[in-house]
């Protein structure tokens, strides 16, 4: 299962179509969170900074917080610039910027993640 | 930073947003030949979410040559063409949308392009703070020789700083990005714009569970067939 966690519908659903697996759309951190707590555990998440709400680093402060979620891949897709940051602390193992990433970018980071 | 190159800032993000979705559904063609029409409504649609706002962008600067007419404007018909046009939009984000008259249909004077606007960005916002499965509410009220059209959402409230200026009745620039992130700053600074044009009163009042924003216009003197 695949997350994508982004406050702008349309573009979550582009996301998830590019997955071609079972991906699931947030569109905010709480309720994303509380799936995982529920012991729903993503193979992969798709992220997106500036969220309603707990913003994308909050969200990603409290997945380094606990042993099992710190381990989740996560890829942070984003209109910002991040390129350039190291955010591998917080589990981070890739950044799309939404302005030039393509199907088959978001599709290369399913196939090495998350089958 | 400076005030001017912060707002440019807020509205060229805004803006960037929907070209970046263009982009991916256009590039979704590729993907699924199957879902081709689905992915076509949606990039008409969500070009002309962008055209709107940058044409009302536009109308800001025609305001300070004073182009907008002031008119008798029925207030119901305006909502009920705003809605028409935002369902789709609040049910693909899986947000319901109330809507309650208590006024008397009367008329109020007000310039109906700018007033549209004015509910358009006021529904928008209320969609875009509320929750997944949550309500947004608008209202229609009367109030002596005014009309109240209120817009309340359920989400996270709304930051005291931009409350104040709301409270003042106008907020002076787009809201920096960092401070609400993902937010539609945008649009209240647009409504906000519009009703100061129109004489109007824009507001906000503070909820636990949320934000109700509200422009009061004044009732038109000229007859109303429907009072």
């Amino acid at each position: 299962m695949i997350f994508v966690i982004d406050d702008d519908t349309t573009m979550a659903e582009c996301i998830a179509r590019s997955c071609k697996t079972k991906a699931r759309i947030f569109t905010n951190a709480i309720e994303a969170m509380a799936e995982i707590t529920n012991g729903l555990m993503p193979e992969l998440i798709f992220l997106d900074i500036l969220l309603d709400g707990p913003d994308g680093f909050t969200f990603l402060n409290e997945l380094i917080s606990y042993s099992d979620t710190r381990k989740i891949p996560i890829v942070i897709v984003s209109s910002l610039d991040y390129s350039g940051a190291d955010l591998s602390k917080y589990g981070v193992i890739g950044y799309l910027s939404k302005d030039t990433m393509t199907p088959q970018e978001i599709y290369w980071y399913v196939r090495k993640y998350a089958k | 930073m400076d005030k001017e190159v912060d707002g440019i800032l807020v509205a060229a993000h805004e803006l960037k947003a929907p070209l970046a979705v263009l982009r991916q559904l256009a590039l979704s063609f590729d993907e699924m030949d199957a879902t081709g029409e689905h992915i076509r409504s949606e990039m008409v649609r969500v070009s002309e979410r962008a055209i709107k706002q940058v044409n009302d962008l536009a109308k800001i600067r025609r305001l300070e040559d004073g182009l907008f007419e002031m008119e008798p404007v029925a207030v119901r018909a305006v909502c009920d063409e705003v809605t028409r046009e935002l369902s789709y939009l609040f049910s693909h984000n899986r947000r319901d949308l109330f809507i309650k008259y208590s006024n008397r249909a009367r008329l109020v004077t007000a310039n109906r392009e700018l007033l549209y606007s004015v509910v358009y960005n006021f529904l928008l916002n209320a969609m875009h703070y509320s929750g997944e499965q949550t309500r947004s509410e608008l209202s229609v009220q009367d109030y002596a020789d005014k009309v109240k059209i209120s817009v309340r959402d359920f989400g996270p409230s709304l930051p005291m700083d931009v409350w104040r200026e709301m409270k003042r009745g106008f907020i002076e620039k787009p809201t920096s990005i960092a401070m609400r992130p993902g937010s539609s700053g945008l649009g209240l600074y647009i409504a906000s714009r519009f009703s100061r044009y129109m004489n109007a009163k824009v507001g906000a009042t503070r909820h636990r569970d949320g934000t109700s924003f509200y422009v009061e216009l004044p009732v038109s003197k000229q007859m109303s067939f429907f009072v």
